[in-house]
Formats: C-alpha cells, sequence, structure tokens
C-alpha cells in the first residue's frame, strides 16, 4: 500500500483579490488559465429565510423572474444575448441565497457582466411573465412530489424545522405561490438586490486588471441601498423527543429519512464533525460505516448515506440519515440505521477510522478547486463565512487536528439518538 | 438577433475548441491490443484514470439482460489481491474518488487521485482486470443491491416511459432493453453466468485505459506496459452484426402508473456515431433544445405554456438508436395537442431552412459546451474514451475514427448547412418512423372517461 501524505505540492493555491467599490459591491477575482473560459458568480445575500410563511416561494420566484425581462432587454433578447455568445447563465433563488451564475468563453465576459447586471439592476417583473412563470411553478410543485426522495425531504423538514423558514421547501407551496403577486417580487426585489448585499466572484481565464476595469464599467452605477434593513431568522432548536412519521406513496421503494436539526458552518466543531461525517455515512465507495453495513454488508439499498456538515449555513442545517430499500427491509433498514447513529454517540470511534477520514479529507481538498465555478462557489462561501486568507494553508491542520475524543464529544453534542424524527414514504403495510 | 464577427476572430474560436481537448493525446496499443491514450495537463495537480471496456447492454442477450451492468457492480467485490472492500478503503486513505458506469455500449472505471499517488489507480485495474473473484455470498448480497438499483429507476419520473419506448422502438436490436437489465433476468442470474461473461468481455483487446492529468507520459507507459503486458490479449469478441429493420409504421404505446403529471416521449430511429447525417442531428438537437431562446422552449414554455420543460436529445452510440423528444406537461394541457406541437416545430425544420444567425448561435453552444464542460481531466478522460470505444468502426473514416472524432468533430459541425437540416428532418422526422410514448395516471384517466 502507497504511504498516504499530504505533500504541499498537490494542496491547492489560490491568487485571490479582494476589492469593494464604492457601492458596497464586494468583488472576488481568480486567475485560472486552464481553459480558455471564465465563471462568475452575483451571490445576493437573501433568500427564502427571509420570507414569511404566507410568502412562500418568494425569494426563489424572484430569482427565477430576474431574466423574464430589464428595462432595456425582454426575456428572448436576454436568452439570444447569452446565447449566440455560446454562454450559459442562470438565475436562481435558494433558501440562504440568490443571484446570477454564468459561464462564458473568456472573450466574452464583458458582455456577461453587463447582462448579469442588467438583471440585478433593472429588472421589471412584467405581468404577463409574472403569471406564466407562476402558473409553471405550481405544476413544478406538483411534478418535483413524482420524486419520492424529495416528498419525504419535506415532510423531514416541515417537522424538524418547526416555527423557522427553513420548513418549508424554498420553491414554495400551492396555497402561497398562487397568491404572490408582482407587487410582492417587485418588492422583494427592490429591497435586497442591493451592491452591499452582494459578492461578485470571477474565475477563469481573464486578466485581474481588465475584469476589475468591466466589473466597474458594469456595475459602478448600481445605488447602495441606504435602507438595507436585514430581517432576524429564527433558528432551529433540537426536538425534545422522538417522531415518527409514515406516508403511503404507491412506489417500489420505501424512502427513509432519520435525523433532526444539525449545525451552522460557522460551528467551531464543523472540522470535527467533517471526520464524523466521513466514519459514519459520508465517503468514497462504501468504506463509512452506514454504506458499508446496510449496502456492502446486508444488500438492502442501492443509495444509503448520512451526513450533517452538507447542509450547514448561515443557520442550522440537518442531521440525516438516508436509505431507500424495499418494502420488506423496512424494518432491518430502520433498525441499522438508529443502530449505527447510537453506536457513533455511544462508543468511541477507532483511531484508524479517524486517520483514514483525515488522510481522505486532507488528500481529496484539492478536488474542490478544479472549475471555475467550483472555485468560484468556494470563494463565495469563504466571504459568507469569513473563512480566512489562510484557510487553504488551516484546512488540513485542523482537520489533522481532530482525535478519537473530540469525534466522540462531538457525536454527543450534535446527534441525539433518543430524539429522531423519522420519515417513511413509501409502500406501507396496514399496520402503518 | 445577429452578431457580426470577424473572420479571424472566427477561426481563432474553432481551432481553441478544437485542439483544447486533443491537443497533447499519445495513443499507444501494446502488444496484446490494450489501447492507451496518454494527455498530460500539468495545471492541477490531479490525474483521473478510466478503464473502457467495450461491452455493454448491447452485447447481452434476452433472458440475460443487465448482465453488463452487474459485472460492474461485481468489479468492486474484490481480487486475490485486493480484498472486499480494499479497492474503496485505498481510494479512502488517498483522499481519491473513483467509481464506474454502465451504458448500452460500454462499460467503464475511473479513479481521480492527488497527482503524489495516482499510481494506484493502476495496480487496482491491472488486477481487476482478470483476477475478480466471483464469491456466490457477495453475489447474492450484491443482487439485491443491483434490484434497488433498477427500483429507483422504476420510481423515477421517466425511466419507465422511456424503457417502453426503446423496447417499442427496437424489436431485434438488444437497445430494446434497459442496461440495467429486466427485472426477471436480474432474479435468475447466477455467479456462474456473470464469470463467463467477464472471461469473454474483460481483456486488453476489448479496453482503452486513458490517463490525464498531472503525470509524466513516458514514465507512465512504462508502468502500465510492466502492469498490463503480461496479460494474455483476450479472445477476439466477434462483432455484433445486428440490424434493427426499418420501421414500417408509426407505433404509439401508453404507460400507466400514478403520477400528478403526463409526460411523453417520442423517439425517431437515427443514424449511429459518425454517421453523416448523426452530425447534422446534433446540430438539429441544440437548435430545438439549448437553452432558453431553443425553438422547443420558446414554442412550448414561452408561448404554448403547455409543458413544465420540453427538450431534445442525441446521443452518439455505436449502432443506430433514437432522437427522442420528451414533454412534462402543466395540468390541464393535453398530451395530444403538445405532440402536435411538436411535430409543428419538426414540420418547420423541415420547410423552412434555418436563419444563419440562428445556425451561428447553436455551432457557437456546441463549441463552448465542449470547452466549459471539460475542464476537469476526469471530464476529459471520459471524452476521449468514449469516442476511442464507440467510434471504432471501420466504416468511419480514419481522421475520425476513435478519439479523432473529436478532432473532426468542430469542423464537421460548422460544415452542417440549412439544407443538410432540412434533408435530414425530411428523411428521420417521419410518422412511418417514429414510436410515440404516453404516461398517464389511470385514475385521471378513469375520472375523465367518466365525466
Amino acid at each position: 500500500m502507497q504511504q498516504p501524505s499530504t505533500q504541499a505540492a498537490t494542496r491547492p493555491r489560490l491568487d485571490v483579490e479582494r476589492l469593494e467599490l464604492p457601492n458596497g459591491l464586494v468583488v472576488l477575482l481568480s486567475e485560472n488559465h486552464a481553459t480558455p473560459s471564465v465563471a462568475f458568480k452575483a451571490v445576493v445575500a437573501a433568500g427564502s429565510r427571509y420570507e414569511t410563511d404566507e410568502q412562500a416561494g418568494l425569494a426563489s420566484l424572484v430569482g427565477e423572474m430576474i431574466d423574464e425581462g430589464t428595462t432595456t432587454r425582454n426575456a428572448q433578447q436576454i436568452a439570444e444575448t447569452v446565447e449566440a455568445a455560446g454562454g450559459k447563465l442562470g438565475t436562481y433563488g435558494d433558501y440562504q441565497e440568490s443571484g446570477v451564475a454564468a459561464m462564458f468563453l473568456s472573450k466574452d465576459l464583458a458582455l456577461g457582466l453587463e447582462i448579469a447586471a442588467d438583471l440585478l439592476m433593472n429588472a421589471t417583473f412584467p405581468e404577463e411573465k409574472v403569471q406564466q412563470q407562476r402558473d409553471r411553478r405550481l405544476a413544478q410543485l406538483k411534478s418535483r412530489l413524482d420524486v419520492p426522495r424529495t416528498l419525504a425531504s419535506d415532510i423531514f423538514n416541515d417537522i424538524v424545522f418547526r416555527g423557522t423558514p427553513q420548513h418549508r421547501p424554498a420553491v414554495g407551496l400551492d396555497a402561497t405561490v398562487r397568491n404572490l403577486t408582482r407587487d410582492d417580487m417587485v418588492s422583494f426585489y427592490r429591497r435586497f438586490y442591493a451592491p452591499n448585499n452582494t459578492t461578485l466572484v470571477i474565475v477563469g481565464d481573464i486578466d485581474k486588471a481588465t475584469a476589475r476595469a468591466q466589473v466597474e464599467a458594469a456595475f459602478g452605477a448600481w445605488p447602495r441601498a441606504t435602507d438595507l434593513l436585514i430581517p432576524d431568522v429564527p433558528k432551529a432548536a433540537l426536538q425534545r423527543e422522538a417522531i415518527e412519521r409514515y406516508v403511503a406513496a404507491p412506489k417500489e421503494q420505501v424512502n427513509i429519512l432519520i435525523g433532526h436539526v444539525g449545525v451552522e458552518r460557522c460551528n467551531p466543531d464543523y472540522y470535527a464533525l467533517l471526520v464524523l461525517d466521513t466514519i459514519l455515512g459520508s465517503s468514497p465507495g462504501f468504506t463509512s460505516r452506514i454504506p458499508r453495513i446496510l449496502r456492502d454488508e446486508m444488500g438492502l439499498a442501492y443509495t444509503t448515506y448520512s451526513n450533517i456538515t452538507a447542509s450547514a449555513g448561515v443557520d442550522p442545517g440537518r442531521f440525516i440519515a438516508y436509505i431507500g430499500t424495499s418494502p420488506d427491509n423496512l424494518t432491518l433498514a430502520l433498525d441499522g440505521l438508529r443502530k449505527e447513529i447510537a453506536r457513533i454517540v455511544n462508543e468511541p470511534v477507532l483511531r484508524d477510522e479517524v486517520e483514514m477520514a483525515a488522510d481522505y479529507l486532507t488528500g481529496s481538498f484539492v478536488f474542490h478547486f478544479q472549475k471555475n465555478l467550483q472555485i468560484a462557489d468556494f470563494l463565495a462561501d469563504a466571504e459568507t463565512y469569513a473563512l480566512a486568507f489562510d484557510y487553504l494553508e488551516r484546512y488540513p491542520q485542523w482537520i489533522r487536528a481532530v482525535t478519537v475524543e473530540d469525534v466522540s464529544r462531538v457525536a454527543r453534542a450534535y446527534i441525539a439518538p433518543d430524539r429522531l424524527t423519522t420519515v417513511v414514504v413509501g409502500p406501507l403495510a396496514e399496520s402503518h | 438577433m445577429t452578431s457580426l464577427i470577424t473572420p479571424a476572430e472566427h477561426i481563432a474560436a474553432t481551432v481553441e475548441a478544437e485542439s483544447f481537448l486533443t491537443r497533447g493525446v499519445q495513443k499507444t496499443v501494446l502488444p496484446n491490443g490494450l489501447t492507451v491514450l496518454t494527455k498530460e495537463l500539468h495545471d492541477k495537480p490531479v490525474v483521473a484514470t478510466i478503464l473502457w471496456y467495450r461491452v455493454g447492454s448491447r452485447n447481452e442477450e434476452l433472458g440475460q439482460t443487465g448482465k453488463s451492468h452487474f459485472l460492474e457492480h461485481m468489479l468492486f467485490k474484490g481480487t486475490e489481491k485486493y480484498g472486499k472492500g480494499a479497492i474503496d478503503l485505498l481510494t479512502l486513505k488517498n483522499g481519491g474518488s473513483n467509481n464506474a458506469f454502465t451504458w448500452l455500449d460500454f462499460t467503464a472505471y475511473y479513479f481521480t487521485f492527488a497527482s503524489d499517488r495516482w499510481q494506484t489507480a493502476l495496480e487496482i485495474e491491472a488486477d481487476r482486470m482478470r483476477n475478480t473473484l466471483f464469491a456466490e455470498a457477495e453475489f447474492e448480497s450484491e443482487k439485491q443491491v443491483v434490484e434497488e438499483e433498477l427500483r429507483i429507476g422504476l420510481d423515477g419520473p421517466w425511466e419507465v416511459l422511456e424503457n417502453e419506448v426503446w423496447a417499442t422502438a427496437f424489436r431485434q436490436h438488444p437497445y430494446h432493453w434497459p442496461t440495467v437489465g429486466w427485472l426477471d433476468d436480474l432474479e435468475s442470474a447466477t455467479g456462474a453466468d456473470m464469470k463467463a461473461y467477464y472471461d469473454k468481455w474483460y481483456h486488453p483487446r476489448n479496453a482503452t485505459l486513458v490517463i490525464v492529468g498531472d503525470f509524466n507520459a513516458n514514465e507512465t507507459l512504462a508502468r502500465v506496459e510492466s502492469l498490463f503486458g503480461e496479460i494474455p490479449a483476450g479472445p477476439s469478441a466477434q462483432p455484433l452484426r445486428i440490424n434493427e429493420p426499418p420501421q414500417r409504421g408509426e407505433k404509439r404505446v401508453v404507460v400507466k402508473k400514478e403520477t400528478p403529471v403526463e409526460r411523453l416521449l417520442i423517439g425517431f430511429h437515427a443514424p449511429p456515431v459518425a454517421h453523416p447525417d448523426a452530425y447534422t442531428m446534433q446540430v438539429i438537437e441544440a437548435i430545438l433544445s439549448t437553452g432558453r431562446s431553443s425553438r422547443l422552449y420558446q414554442r412550448l414554455v414561452e408561448r404554448d405554456q403547455s409543458v413544465t420543460s420540453a427538450g431534445a436529445n442525441f446521443h452518439d452510440h455505436i449502432d443506430p438508436s433514437l432522437f427522442y423528444f420528451k414533454a412534462e406537461l402543466k395540468p390541464g394541457f393535453a398530451l395530444k395537442a403538445v405532440e402536435q406541437a411538436i411535430y409543428d416545430e419538426i414540420e418547420r425544420l423541415k420547410t423552412e431552412p434555418v436563419a444563419e444567425a440562428e445556425l451561428e448561435k447553436a455551432r457557437r453552444q456546441m463549441e463552448s459546451d465542449l470547452v466549459m464542460s471539460h475542464e476537469e481531466p476526469l471530464q476529459q478522460a471520459m471524452l476521449l474514451g468514449q469516442f476511442e470505444t464507440i467510434a471504432s468502426d471501420e466504416r468511419i473514416p480514419a481522421e475520425a475514427r476513435g478519439y479523432h472524432y473529436l478532432d473532426s468533430l468542430i469542423a464537421r459541425i460548422r460544415a452542417v448547412t440549412a439544407e443538410e437540416i432540412q434533408h435530414v428532418a425530411r428523411q428521420y422526422f417521419i410518422a412511418d418512423n417514429r414510436t410515440v410514448g404516453y404516461l398517464v395516471d389511470p385514475q385521471k384517466e378513469q375520472a375523465s372517461a367518466a365525466a
């Protein structure tokens, strides 16, 4: 066997320039000349976490509507301009953030930035497009529940995040989307889409000085919001007891989710929890406990995993274990997941497991920095979570510092085997 | 919208996209027939390795469908040297990733590792090419896993309808069955079947090894030679000569499955990889379906507002396959009407020449996608290996055969004319050549029949 190592040669290196325009727009630039293309993201720090229950789906619709027309271009002109250059541009509104993500050949960066700025500054939300997108969204809401795992996930979130905006899907609900108006959208857009609430990240085959000038030309005139008021968002608390929910659906498999509220990305134990995730349910192939035992040894499933760090954000995410299996295996699968969750809390993990998890996490770190858009995502996160500039150096040290005792400590602190929510969706026997 | 570009810019962009994928590729064939493609890329400290076998569900027989894919699962179950779980454990310790995939024409296994430790991948692949064990206990437990994978597909929104349409369109050719196989065939499969299938197809002569990334090609070729060179070439595979006879009239199929939204799939028999008309088909796919300015989006999402999504799909395969249209309907709209709207768009392709600006847009989208979707060494290795595997037939001109397909691709796409698009649409997109599938909800159907 080869001896794993973390040589400096295989550490990712990023050369990043950070600047702030007078209007407050934070700009991060990084050169990567591997291919003649460039990716950029404009991340607006607003999402469905700022909606009320009655407005569920608003941020997401606003995100989808900003390329449906601006003061100078209609929807078709926007699409034609991007696509005639061979570019790709998408707009979005998620739980935590909204904005534009795009890829262009590097020679077309100025064009891409100009269009992105237009969408962020001048979207008009034409009434007929509002109606069209709302209708389409209502149909999509039906369609997405045709995927049993999505249905299970919605039910799970509704229980675990009760009392917070996370309890409902960011795409909204039939009853709320129906009532969303153009005025709602315009007011959300005017309130949150502001340069001093946005980070622009550009990564790829660029010259930083040229890109800087192009950014200033495209975004310089965006007026700073002087009255930017960020709402308070209630945080989910850990449930007090175990909750079980069985939902019948005419499917081949039962989809099972077990878990509860998780942690924030800024939690200092995040790195110990990454090690825990790698040991319990998230690692390549079937090396971690849940896939190794439930899939590779017991043959119960094609897909089974667990994680707590994957959903950690500005707000606490969720600790979740998943399996999709035949209805005959329901009891075996439930018992198997619960047993592994309890075991990692009640028994120390092996030193070998911690070492291998650290080898994996440090050795695979470089793969998070292969594509322009991936690097842009990382840099946007680095800004959101104030990861320091020496993060790339520090990450392997933080991972290597995690001990067997740390894993036990964070397991006890953040996983509560007697207070889990269990959701089962699929063909159910009468007893449920 | 017209965008003016100068001829110089035009040429520069073309050359860039073309050379980007194949620049620096070195092809070596070992005496035992193993094809090796290497491409050094030193901008990132990673290496992707992918081993392709020219065997997929296309090579299976009725009653034993799904074997290629099942075999892929068994290649992770261990050899004498790497016991069960050892391949994944090595991947974990070395901070890498691994996986595999099987489709109609091929099976492929890949690893990505940091460049100071990537050669583990070569050692594993050289070993499991011939030394995989087929322990009965492992086989039975993995059979359950594969069956669960099949059920995930059945619970998904599209797979049931896709399976029916392909099974209806192809009655003789093995594209008739899905790669995962039919459930009954999986259940009756034995470890001995699997071993025999492995012995038939897993040999150097039937394999292509692709390595892309931060490594030294000459040193690596010596290493490949020492690891794989001793493996016997293996039997020469008999070429598969099953031709689907021409379809003589429209076929229609209705699939009933509880679903909140109805779906439509229309497949037309279409040419194989590197066929002159296949390049035209790719351009048609882009015109119809790439981006929000595409014709199907403009017609069905924007104008008719009858669907949540719609698209056209064409993939390169060894044998003639299907060019297919998909649409997911909004409630309240009729399958028949959406089907007709798609035929209207097809009619337009036949009767009106595509304007130069629209054609140019499609070309640019295809060119830039080749660049933007292949930033990673692994993505490049996948593309090179795929065409080396599927475009090997001697009917294909040498300059477009194997991975050289990618050399000529941009030029071929650039050469497609508005007249050729009309010609190809008229030849292939006709009623007698199509299979139409509807996915409907049995309860809603009853309700509307009663009403």
